[in-house]
């Protein structure tokens, strides 16, 4: 038996996401210059140890499952375990908020009946955070605990989060919402695997409910704790929080905490060519992945793979997604122009840092 | 049995390339790094894989083990596929002891049940060392046409510098005449590329009647070749246009990589149709710094780039600390050029390093190639 599997929810609603959601799931945008939102929960299940995970996907998955394949960038094409591709449940999205919807988990109860463990690591797809899951386990099953709750300090107010309340060191309930400086949830737990499957069986008949708000009247009867996690993490459910994550990433001490050695965040590869540099190219505070051609100035953004920027072209604190062009001296300024945009030569596209401006997939054409 | 080829690839893998020694004392020649993120076998890798040629035993014998680690399962190729792949044919024991591959054409006999397992109808035999992108199909149907016994892929050179070659003398058919190493006085600039197709039966002969010889070399252009012209075999020359360049000295290496850096380069790594695939670890994209300036250069991802880069290639996961500055230079992966350093018309080996402030390499044109070695640590601390 193993000691824990995982089980990744994606399938909860995400109007704020916006644009950015047209065609893909919210756990299949891109992020950080060549991967996408999933890489993040994936590579900690695989870094931890952890080689059964079950994925439980949105309604439309196509995204996605183009991205994950068979599992086999996180080495989860196996024999024994592997990357099981679970159905969620279509009109199930109860709330505004939720994301471990029971009904999701009961319907795929065969995956846990079969993938027997001792423990289950539950988490979304949009907790950008390289966190060792394998010391959460540790952790949990030192204290005994029924229920560990992954929580941090927020950083912010922040009404897509859950506020964790506690006393005496046991979590006593949450509540919607969090306020800078106010214990958050991580959205992410270990839960002992009997619990979990006697709770999926009690509630059969709420499984309409979020797993915390079934669980809501329990807190007394069970000991659920809390694990701070003092790292850096961000979970990404807006618009807005996307944009100013991705420019966190311009710092390079964040960067080198998300994106360390000893615990590598996988994605699939691509075989870009190195970006290229022409002559007269400036780029400064950047993130530049492989298969970028710049022959323009780009200041404080983030490219993906296969970006153009032409020559005279500039680009000011912006995102720019995979295979756009930015044609000869347009101007491209707080802005985030997702895939495959071709932006004609001398255009200008502003937004402000306040509204920043959102290009969607295949918006534009030259 | 393995379900039959038409036509498998023997790619020779084995040669120490002593001519790039500091970056070759812990790796073979073919597992170098080259162009930011490629290794040098990539190239006539992914031409097997863009020609669809989906069984290529690789023959290793110098220092295997990072060659073999960075193959692996032939999947970063689409070659781990249940009929073919990649094999890593090393030398082997036999009942009656062990052998050394004695020469090109001596580890491919070594190898007969390989190419028998697959039993094809011709075989492809290349080398692990060169920089090239070429459709192997083309010179399999030119093969055909020609009804040939072998193909020597050739390419014209310079007259003055046909006699730095092996110099096949065709007639107007293309039909291989006379074949001369390193001639002084050249009758042809058509230079052998090291790439052969060979019709399965006429190699499996000529290769067990080369074993018996005392007094071969067992090498392909010593003595295969000539032994096949003087058997009046049909010998065919298949003439490449494009690119193609043997990397195995400094220079010519450092040269190669430069080139790269054109605007529009005679060889491009950007061509989508025929992608040139690798084996890469997943690396973050690349931070090029506040006060960084980048001109005229490839960059691999991983590295983070704080100082000056100018005309140069900086491979995977590389460190160029503030006020760094590196011209015309080919940064192996994970170098670190720390502060304040100066690096040159120099080559800088895998995770090497030249400290803060020390300056490596000159732009005296008339010094050769700076090299630093593998794991090699120049300035404070390291050698002067």
């Amino acid at each position: 038996m193993d000691r824990a599997i995982g089980i990744i929810t994606t399938n909860y609603d995400t109007p704020e996401l916006r644009e950015l959601i047209n065609g893909r799931t919210a756990a299949s945008v891109p992020f950080a210059g060549r991967y996408r939102m999933i890489d993040f929960a994936l590579s900690n299940m695989v870094n931890a140890g952890i080689t059964s995970v079950g994925l439980i996907t949105p309604y439309k998955y196509r995204s996605l499952l183009d991205h994950v394949g068979a599992g086999s960038e996180w080495s989860l094409d196996r024999k024994s375990g592997g990357l099981f591709v679970l159905p969620g449940s279509v009109f199930g999205i109860s709330s505004p908020g939720s994301r471990f919807l029971l009904r999701d988990l009961r319907r795929n109860l065969v995956f846990l009946t079969r993938a027997a463990a001792r423990y289950v690591v539950l988490t979304t797809a949009n907790v950008v955070a390289n966190m060792d899951f394998a010391d959460l386990i540790n952790v949990h099953e030192k204290s005994g605990a029924d229920i560990t709750m992954a929580c941090v300090d927020a950083t912010r107010d922040e009404k897509n989060l859950s506020n964790v309340h506690v006393e005496n060191g046991k979590v006593t309930g949450t509540s919607k919402g969090v306020k800078a400086g106010e214990l958050a949830f991580a959205d992410t737990f270990v839960v002992t695997y009997e619990l979990l499957m006697k709770l999926l069986e009690w509630y059969g008949a709420i499984d309409y409910l979020d797993f915390f708000e079934v669980i809501s009247g329990d807190y007394d009867k069970m000991d659920v704790r809390t694990y701070k996690f003092e790292g850096y993490l961000r979970t990404i459910y807006a618009a807005e929080n996307y944009f100013r994550n991705s420019m966190n990433l311009l710092n390079p001490a964040v960067a080198d905490e998300l994106f360390r050695k000893d615990r590598p965040i996988m994605t699939k590869i691509t075989d870009a060519p190195p970006a290229k540099y022409a002559a007269g190219s400036k780029v400064t505070n950047s993130l530049i992945p492989a298969g970028c051609h710049i022959e323009g100035t780009v200041e404080d953004s983030v490219l993906f793979r296969g970006v153009t920027v032409c020559k005279g072209a500039v680009v000011k604190n912006s995102i720019i997604m995979q295979s756009c062009t930015i044609g000869e001296n347009a101007v491209v300024e707080n802005a985030i122009i997702d895939r495959s945009n071709k932006i004609a030569p001398g255009t200008v596209l502003k937004g402000s840092p306040d509204a920043i401006l959102i290009k969607e997939k295949n918006e534009l054409a030259i | 049995m393995a379900k039959k080829k038409e036509c498998i690839a023997m790619l020779l893998a084995g040669g120490q390339g002593s001519r790039l020694g500091a970056l070759t004392k812990s790796v073979a020649k073919p597992a170098v790094s080259f162009g930011g993120k490629y290794r040098i076998i990539d190239f006539s890798l992914s031409n097997c894989a863009n020609s669809h040629i989906d069984t290529v035993g690789v023959l290793t014998q110098y220092r295997p083990l990072r060659l073999n680690a960075y193959l692996g399962t032939g999947h970063a190729w689409d070659m781990d596929g249940r009929d073919g792949g990649v094999f890593i044919l090393p030398p082997y024991a036999t009942e009656s002891g062990a052998e050394w591959y004695k020469g090109t054409a001596d580890a491919i006999y070594q190898n007969i049940d390989f190419i028998d397992l697959y039993d094809p109808e011709y075989v492809l035999i290349l080398s692990g060392d060169h920089i090239y992108r070429m459709d192997y199909q083309d010179m399999l149907r030119n093969h055909k046409e020609h009804n040939a016994d072998l193909s020597v892929s050739v390419m014209q050179v310079p007259w003055e510098e046909a006699p730095r070659f092996g110099i096949m003398t065709a007639d107007s058919e293309g039909r291989i005449v006379k074949f001369s190493e390193k001639p002084k006085n050249p009758d042809s600039n058509l230079a052998s590329m090291g790439i052969y197709i060979f019709t399965a039966s006429v190699l499996k002969k000529a290769l067990i009647e080369d074993a018996k010889d005392p007094n071969s070399d067992h090498d392909f252009g010593g003595n295969i070749i000539p032994n096949l012209l003087r058997e009046q075999k049909r010998l065919f020359t298949y003439e490449f246009q494009g690119f193609w360049k043997d990397v195995g000295t400094f220079s010519s290496y450092h040269q190669t990589n430069m080139e790269l850096l054109d605007e529009h380069p005679a060889f491009d790594l950007f061509d989508p149709d025929r992608p040139i695939l690798s084996n890469t670890n997943t690396q973050p994209p690349q931070y090029i710094g506040p006060r960084a300036c980048v001109s005229e250069s490839i960059v691999a991802n991983g590295s983070r780039v704080l100082g000056t880069v100018d005309h140069s290639v900086i491979s995977t996961d590389t460190f160029i600390g503030e006020g760094a500055c590196v011209k015309d230079s080919v940064i192996l992966p994970g170098a670190r050029i720390e502060a304040g350093a100066r690096v040159v018309r120099a080559i800088m080996g895998e995770n090497s390093v030249v400290t803060q402030n020390s300056v490596f390499g000159s732009e005296d044109l008339s010094v050769p190639i700076a090299v630093l070695g593998n794991e090699a640590v120049y300035g404070e601390g390291g050698k002067k």
